[in-house]
């Protein structure tokens, strides 16, 4: 029964992210300054805010792991960082794209631009610690401090290319907005957040099922050197 | 508070005397800086006024590689018989043993710096003011501070994962990059090169730096590390 509702679950998203790719690129309007590049939007900005979200679920989760070194808490960590640098990916990939088409460059060197990509280096710089640099419980205390320092650093780098100035769209859900377009990006926003969820729980369990197995594992060869 | 100090003032010491017999990780850091000079200095030379705005830059790669080079080392001795533990399990300070291990790199730094940066200008033919060259200097020994109140306490981390070398270069270049960022602009506008109020407010932003991850680092130091 549970598994059934699981898969009718699964078959609901597939079919919900089917209709926010047509929503992207069939029903919604083309913005008449920007152009068609403007679609990128839809899933550039959610992917955006999925991305802090899951560098936030990291941040808690690492802030718990240093305070009781609780095994829940740092699978946390390592799932928000593994799914929130997916998301943080999709947003790096896209905002080029867009940028070469409206500002005429790939890359500005810019507040949220910069912030953005040093989140992502950083969290990127988590993954290969906790992918090859083995999974003692040193390494995930590297992990959760490095989570940890990352944090404030968003700030400093902001406050630094702040000094230099500007220009990242910013706001522009607000009333002035098409209300296809609207719609269509609250759909896409909302259809994102349930596939992170998704693919937050699951690789949560991958990892909480990882851990039980390594611990099966080595009981076993103690009982087997006994 | 006396304790605090001694334990301190021990390891410091230790480190330094043992440093300068050696001299293997200053002879390390300062021959790699002599190297990166002369990359940059073939990859960058050009006319004067072009080498006057690519001199931040190069410097403050040469701070990060070296830099990388030297906090990467910082419990090489103790790496040895696992003195580390020894020394963690001892009722030592914790904090104590940090910030000697901080001092002791911001030193080792600073010195192949003193090398470094007039040679990276000598190298570019740049001739600087007294006050140019106070600013750089400045600026210098500021970012240099936030580069080891970073990167002294995730050495000790890194010392527990494989890979060690490649990591904390990785895990610490995007963590100071607000102090690169600084560090170069400062030094631009400092030296003519970069449009800007004033090098100050480039020097306030790097010393906030500084303060907030060097508590920070203290603060959490004996949570990371453990028995």
């Amino acid at each position: 029964m549970k598994n059934k509702l699981y898969l009718a679950g699964l078959a609901l998203l597939s079919v919900a992210l089917f209709l926010a790719h047509w929503l992207v690129f069939v029903y919604v309007p083309t913005e008449p300054i920007m152009g068609v590049v403007q679609r990128i939007f839809y899933f550039h900005v959610p992917a955006a805010w999925l991305c802090y979200l899951g560098f936030i679920i990291t941040f808690i989760g690492s802030v718990g792991y240093i305070w009781n070194r609780s095994p829940r808490a740092d699978a946390l960590a390592l799932a928000g960082a593994d799914i929130g640098l997916v998301f943080g990916w999709i947003v790096m990939l896209t905002g080029p794209l867009w940028a070469r088409a409206t500002w005429g460059v790939w890359w500005k060197w810019e507040p949220r631009l910069t912030s953005m990509a040093l989140l992502v280096l950083i969290f990127a710089a988590y993954w290969v610690l906790r992918r090859y640099g083995g999974g003692t419980e040193g390494v995930r205390r590297f992990g959760a401090v490095l989570a940890i320092f990352g944090a404030p650093n968003i700030a400093f780098v902001h406050v630094a290319v702040k000094k230099w100035r500007g220009d990242h769209p910013g706001g522009v859900v607000g009333g002035g907005l098409d209300p296809d377009m609207r719609l269509a990006f609250f759909i896409c926003l909302a259809v994102l957040q349930v596939l992170f969820i998704y693919l937050f729980i699951e690789r949560y369990r991958v990892i909480r099922d990882e851990e039980a197995i390594g611990a099966l594992r080595r009981r076993l060869s103690r009982l087997k050197g006994r | 508070m006396s304790a605090w100090l001694s334990v301190f003032w021990a390891i410091l010491a230790k480190d330094l005397r043992v440093e300068l017999r050696s001299k293997q990780t200053l002879a390390m850091m300062t021959l790699f800086g002599f190297v990166l000079t002369a990359i940059l200095a073939y990859g960058l030379v050009s006319d004067p006024a072009t080498n006057r705005v690519v001199y931040p830059g190069a410097l403050w790669i040469a701070l990060l590689f070296t830099g990388a080079l030297g906090i990467g080392r910082t419990f090489a001795q103790e790496a040895a018989f696992d003195a580390f533990s020894a020394l963690v399990l001892s009722p030592a300070p914790r904090e104590a043993i940090l910030l000697a291990k901080i001092l002791g790199n911001l030193l080792l730094i600073l010195m192949v710096m003193a090398l470094v940066a007039p040679l990276i200008a000598v190298m570019l033919h740049l001739n600087f003011t007294g006050e140019e060259a106070g600013l750089v200097a400045l600026h210098l020994l500021l970012s240099a501070l936030g580069f080891v109140v970073v990167g002294t306490p995730l050495a000790v981390m890194a010392t527990s994962a494989r890979f060690a070398e490649v990591l904390l270069p990785l895990v610490v270049f995007p963590l100071v990059s607000p102090v690169l960022i600084s560090g170069v602009k400062g030094v631009g506008v400092a030296l003519g090169t970069t449009t800007g109020d004033d090098p100050w407010s480039w020097i306030q932003l790097t010393l906030a730096f500084d303060v907030v991850y060097g508590a920070g680092g203290l603060l959490l130091f004996s949570k990371m590390v453990s028995e």
